[in-house]
């Protein structure tokens, strides 16, 4: 039989475990998403609704891969960054069935993760990623034995300005499904702060124009929120898409990789895949079901680093809420 | 086309903008084009790129009236953001930085060091100071060209955040020589900075290693 990795994703509303072998085939992948009534993401209700249900999740996970947890061979968690709360549920689920099976455990960087599912599942191989999710908006690529980052954004990642913008305009969490539905169905552009730095980006004045309009008198007048929609979205994508083309520039990657939560809009995509093309790069999109935060991910990457240097200590498994991808060597490329 | 005006050939291709030589009025010039994106909406390009260039434009000739060396500006042509300029001959100081012995690597670099000086006291904030965009020519004059990041500002904060993502370039492309070139350059930052104001100097000079530790997530200890 295959060795088997039980990979567990733990930094924000998701509480994912995945199972899967070695060569990375997936046997399953159960998902429990934290909804907000009203608001966003409150650390202490996140925290309390996974520990209400982490265990239904791992049994279940077992279960849909027809697998007991003693086949289990080698278990992976998200150690960084997100949550601290959140992040401390994933540890402890992992270091106890990592002691109570006897196997080894392996902590994983949910950033880096990212991109290492979007190399197996599109089967490419060395690309410029643009990784847009609720907590990161992050430009990157692999150099000198690093996940290097090109640009960053300054304040607030593009899914949590979309999102709360959302919010703003009273749609429900997640807004960014709902913003672009409601984007397609205008066409008229309303001037917004475009504000890109070299590589990096700030979308905090974006989003407190964006704000504004919504609660200005012209407001159901001169415009709708069809059309700040609209216009939000384009703005902050052009912005993304500028300094994915520099990094691309910069880099002469062949390979353009888009994840995280917010790959998932057709917009942003149409955008990127128009810059790859300009500089004659492979394009890809990670598949959605991969794109969001998954255990999937987590348990690959942990795969990865298990076969490049073994697994981590217990007393090495503390949390990092605030680790960089950049910070980390990536032992099982040497390639370049 | 004015025959008196035309582009003789691509020779520098960005991310934002194309380099044309060619020729202007019988000088030698640059033709410096911000591209359209047609990945952005055209009314958002074009407000983009209408104010890069006139802020480009804009920064060039003001900035040239310290007696630092800076590409002289013959034309904007809006319409189609281009800023038409002096062609500098001369070489990239990256390319040639490891041809120089250390005494010319000093010599240069405190030259710079004065120039960018000169530029923050009155004002001018660079944005983008590489050895990509430091030419130098047959005798050895130094010009600093790219305006395309400049802003103005008076801030301390804004001044160290240039000096600071010199000293990032100086380490990621001349890692070898960053010490020899970044001491001098920040002796000649000072040595004309301390003439206006020796207190906001030593500030200026301080606060680079505040922002070091500043990134996003990053502990002090592991930053540069």
């Amino acid at each position: 039989m295959k060795k088997l990795c039980l990979g567990i994703e733990s930094t924000a509303h998701t509480f994912s475990v995945g199972i899967l072998d070695f060569d990375g085939e997936v046997y399953s992948l159960i998902n429990d998403i934290f909804m907000p009534e009203e608001g966003g993401l409150h650390p202490a209700l996140v925290r309390e609704q996974h520990l209400n249900n982490f265990m239904k999740i791992v049994n279940r996970a077992l279960s849909v891969a027809k697998i007991s947890v003693k086949n289990i061979n080698l278990i992976a968690f998200s150690q960084s960054p997100g949550l601290g709360p959140v992040l401390k549920i994933g540890a402890w689920v992992a270091r106890m069935l990592s002691q109570v099976l006897v196997i080894p455990i392996v902590g994983v960087n949910h950033c880096i993760a990212h991109i290492e599912i979007g190399r197996l599942k599109c089967s490419i191989e060395d690309p410029l990623t643009l990784y847009v999710s609720g907590g990161n908006t992050i430009v990157s690529a692999f150099e000198s034995e690093r996940y290097q980052i090109f640009g960053e954004t300054l304040d607030l990642p593009i899914g949590n300005m979309i999102d709360s913008f959302a919010r703003d305009a009273g749609l429900q969490h997640p807004g960014g499904p709902k913003i672009e539905k409601l984007a397609l169905e205008s066409k008229k552009y309303i001037p917004l702060p475009y504000l890109v730095k070299g590589m990096d980006l700030s979308f905090s004045g974006l989003y407190t124009s964006a704000k504004k309009l919504l609660v200005s008198t012209d407001f159901n007048k001169k415009y709708n929120l069809n059309d700040t929609a609209y216009s939000l979205q384009e703005t902050a994508f052009a912005m993304l898409t500028e300094v994915t083309e520099r990094a691309l520039a910069h880099t002469e990657k062949k390979e353009v990789l888009l994840t995280g939560g917010v790959a998932a809009n057709k917009r942003l995509q149409q955008m990127v895949e128009y810059i790859s093309k300009e500089h004659n790069a492979r394009f890809e999109v990670v598949p959605l079901k991969y794109a969001g935060d998954n255990g999937v991910m987590i348990g690959w990457t942990g795969i990865l680093r298990y076969k490049a240097e073994g697994g981590h200590e217990i007393a090495e498994t503390i949390i990092k809420p605030k680790e960089r991808m950049d910070q980390i060597t990536v032992p099982w490329r040497s390639e370049n | 086309m004015n025959s008196d005006i035309y582009r003789e050939k691509l020779i520098h291709k960005g991310a934002e903008a194309n380099l044309y030589y060619g020729q202007w009025f019988n000088k030698k010039v640059i033709f410096k084009r911000r591209v359209p994106k047609r990945y952005r909406l055209e009314e958002l390009d074009k407000r983009i790129r209408t104010e890069r260039t006139l802020n480009e434009a804009r920064a060039l000739i003001r900035a040239k009236n310290y007696g630092v060396n800076i590409p002289q500006v013959y034309e904007i042509d809006v319409q189609n953001s281009t800023i038409v300029m002096k062609y500098i001959e001369g070489e990239k100081l990256k390319k040639i930085l490891r041809t120089l012995d250390n005494n010319k690597k000093e010599e240069y670099f405190k030259k710079i060091g004065r120039d960018i000086a000169i530029l923050h006291k009155n004002g001018h904030i660079h944005g983008d100071i590489t050895t990509s965009n430091l030419i130098i020519t047959q005798n050895e004059d130094i010009f600093i060209i790219d305006f395309g990041l400049h802003e103005n500002s008076d801030k301390i904060e804004d001044k160290s955040v240039d000096l600071h993502l010199f000293k990032r370039v100086l380490i990621s492309s001349h890692g070898k020589d960053y010490e020899v070139c970044f001491n001098a350059f920040i002796q000649g930052y000072i040595s004309e900075c301390e003439k206006e104001n020796k207190n906001e100097c030593n500030l200026i000079i301080k606060n680079i290693n505040a922002i070091e530790t500043r990134g996003r997530y990053v502990k002090s200890e592991d930053r540069l």
